[in-house]
């Protein structure tokens, strides 16, 4: 074979190894179960450990483990207090409650093995970001999360076609108060790729490709900001159902609001045992609503939020958030 | 700034030039000014000419709302806690001078696309008239730094206290609807839910000072809307911080942009009145005694976003009263 064709045919296969392998490249460190967020360590997930005196690495499979803690901005890096569950020969736990979270600012954290040593994660992880002493970047890396996490599953999928050259790709915007670390895009086929779980609600974001900043050229939902510029705009919604459990005798209920400009057909309700029912989808924000059966309007007999409308009208009110 | 512009040509040029552009930035300024002493709030339902409903965003625990001022878009945080209007000295160098102008203002704004907006100028006896206002330009850059916002200012008391205000962290919004001297609402329908208790407050100053208690000793806290945790003093009896748990320490930047370490836990079994009491609340213990110029009275501690998470609450200022309305229990 010619040493071209070969060579090419190589760094083919090694492009394509890469890039199948950064897809596989998952969050590390911690997954959301309901209102617990649990912070997990796999030991066979770290090949690195350093400690806080300037040490050098040292292969994690030197170490004996007798203990895992997680430390972070949250216990002010405590090596001892957050002491994790071993619950089979590789893996430890913890759980929290997710809401002993939301008066910090950030939430990095790391594990400590031995109550001395930091487990470094691996840089091929999402949820990475560069640590820092006293302002300055250290050559190490934290494990991160936030409210807004990376999660295949996700709801809101963030994609940017082309830039294959690119060294790295950085999704940045108000759900994490425009970090320039935390989301790592993923190389595809044809361009860049992240999968988010948001809560609903408007976010604007933008891409930082190999530093430059630029707006998603696939959304044309775009809002002016205060550079000049124009950031890119993405909506979440939820699903939401809404529930008239009288009027069982009805012949038709229809759910009619601000959320389809008080459309007195579109969404008729359907009949179930306990009641009628209508499932919609809706971005975050107030709406104002009611039901209309057999042709009388009514309120909501079940919600007690209800608010005026311009001309002095009562409706029932609901928070998508 | 046309005032500036015409003070640069003013001394190369023959008389008659210079009256026509003094007649000219008479003009400009008149309708300039207008549009500048109005704070507007593009997404607020203007229900009528005494009631408003601003929808808010939180940032972190910032209740923030977006506005439009001096030509300009942006974000203000609602801050019981502060005295005057702030405007961000990043944003509004002091040659603006807004407030030094006296131009009777006429209501009329210019024609504008959004709705919302032409909705305004019907029902102008709300909008919020900078003129008589005391306000302060401040650099606010070290907020827009840490919370990464587009920061115009703070909307504090003198801006808030001609209205009685529904601050609600259920809907996400601040209801702000127009009362007399004596504090009696001018728009008899505003709210369709229950009040279900109110307390008494002093206000000293500009700041609301209710009376509480723990462990059967008293307190005079601060309410502020801008505080983004709760405070205790280090300061107060120990027989209340019996009833501090400590959690944890945390880092904050203060106001001065510095970090501080503090000390952050849950405050149990606050009460305001026989009725009106308050699980555990996160706190943090700090060091009060520095704040009282900034509040202008001596405090025991401050109740912030925590307080209104738990309390749906109604600020009455003429009054001198809180009222609460419970969160719902259901949800669609």
């Amino acid at each position: 074979m010619n040493k071209t064709v070969a060579h090419i045919i190589i760094l083919f296969l090694v492009f394509i190894t890469t890039t199948t392998f950064a897809q596989k490249s998952k969050v590390k460190g911690y997954r959301i179960e309901g209102d617990e967020i649990v912070f997990s360590f796999d030991k066979r997930d770290y090949k690195k450990v350093t400690n806080n005196n300037f040490g050098a690495e040292k292969d994690f499979e030197d170490i004996d483990i007798n203990s895992v803690v997680v430390a972070g901005e949250f216990n002010n890096w405590s090596l001892k207090k957050w002491r994790m569950i071993k619950i089979s020969e590789n893996s430890y736990e913890l759980r929290k409650k997710i809401e002993d979270f939301t008066d910090e600012f950030s939430w990095e954290f790391k594990f400590v093995i031995n109550n001395y040593y930091w487990a470094e994660p691996s840089r091929d992880v999402v949820n990475i970001s560069r640590a820092t002493k006293n302002g300055k970047k250290l050559n190490v890396y934290n494990l991160n999360f936030t409210t807004a996490y990376v999660d295949e599953n996700g709801n809101a999928t963030f994609k940017l076609k082309g830039f294959k050259n690119a060294h790295n790709v950085i999704l940045s915007g108000t759900f994490n108060k425009w970090n320039e670390d935390y989301f790592n895009m993923v190389p595809t086929d044809d361009g860049w790729e992240l999968t988010l779980q948001l809560k609903p609600g408007e976010y604007e974001y933008k891409f930082i490709v190999d530093g430059k900043w630029m707006e998603d050229p696939s959304n044309n939902l775009k809002k002016r900001n205060e550079f000049d510029g124009y950031n890119s705009v993405i909506k979440i919604y939820k699903w939401v159902t809404f529930h008239l459990k009288t009027n069982l005798n009805a012949k038709k209920v229809i759910l009619s609001g601000s959320f389809n400009d008080w459309d007195e057909n579109k969404y008729r309700m359907i009949k179930t045992e306990n009641g009628w029912e209508y499932t919609l989808k809706l971005f975050g924000g107030k709406y104002h609503y009611k039901f209309i059966v057999d042709d009388y309007w009514m309120v909501d007999p079940d919600n007690p939020v209800k608010e005026f409308d311009y001309d002095g009208n009562i409706n029932s009110v609901c928070i998508v958030k | 700034m046309n005032n500036c512009l015409s003070q640069i040509y003013f001394e190369n040029m023959p008389k008659t030039k210079i009256i026509l552009i003094l007649f000219l930035s008479f003009i400009n300024a008149t309708s300039f000014a207008s549009d500048i002493d109005k704070l507007v709030f593009p997404k607020a339902e203007i229900l009528n000419k005494y009631t408003a409903r601003i929808p808010f965003k939180l940032i972190d625990h910032l209740i923030v709302v977006e506005a439009n001022v001096l030509n300009k878009k942006g974000n203000f945080i609602i801050d019981t806690g502060s005295q005057n209007l702030i405007l961000n000295k990043v944003h509004f160098p002091s040659q603006y001078g807004h407030n030094k102008k006296r131009v009777e203002t006429t209501g009329v704004l210019n024609s504008l696309d959004n709705p919302l907006q032409k909705k305004l100028s019907e029902f102008n006896l709300l909008h919020f008239s900078l003129k008589d206002k005391n306000s302060d330009i401040i650099d606010l850059s070290h907020i827009e730094k840490s919370k990464k916002m587009h920061l115009l200012g703070i909307i504090g008391y003198s801006i808030l206290k001609d209205y009685e205000i529904f601050i609600d962290l259920y809907l996400n919004q601040i209801t702000l609807t127009k009362v007399d001297k004596n504090g009696n609402k001018l728009d008899p329908k505003v709210y369709l839910e229950k009040i279900v208790d109110s307390i008494d407050f002093k206000l000293k100053k500009h700041t609301i000072v209710v009376n509480g208690s723990i462990n059967s000793q008293n307190l005079k806290l601060g309410l502020d809307t801008a505080a983004e945790f709760n405070q205790i003093n280090k300061s107060v009896n120990k027989k209340v911080l019996k009833h501090f748990v400590p959690k944890k320490r945390i880092n904050l930047a203060g106001a001065s942009n510095k970090q501080i370490e503090v000390l952050a836990g849950n405050l149990h079994r606050l009460k305001l009145s026989k009725t009106v009491y308050l699980g555990p609340m996160k706190t943090i213990l700090t060091n009060l005694s520095k704040m009282q110029e900034a509040f202008g009275v001596q405090l025991d501690g401050i109740l912030g976003y925590e307080f209104f998470k738990y309390k749906r609450t109604i600020i009455n200022y003429q009054k001198e009263k809180l009222y609460f309305i419970n969160y719902p229990l259901i949800t669609q």
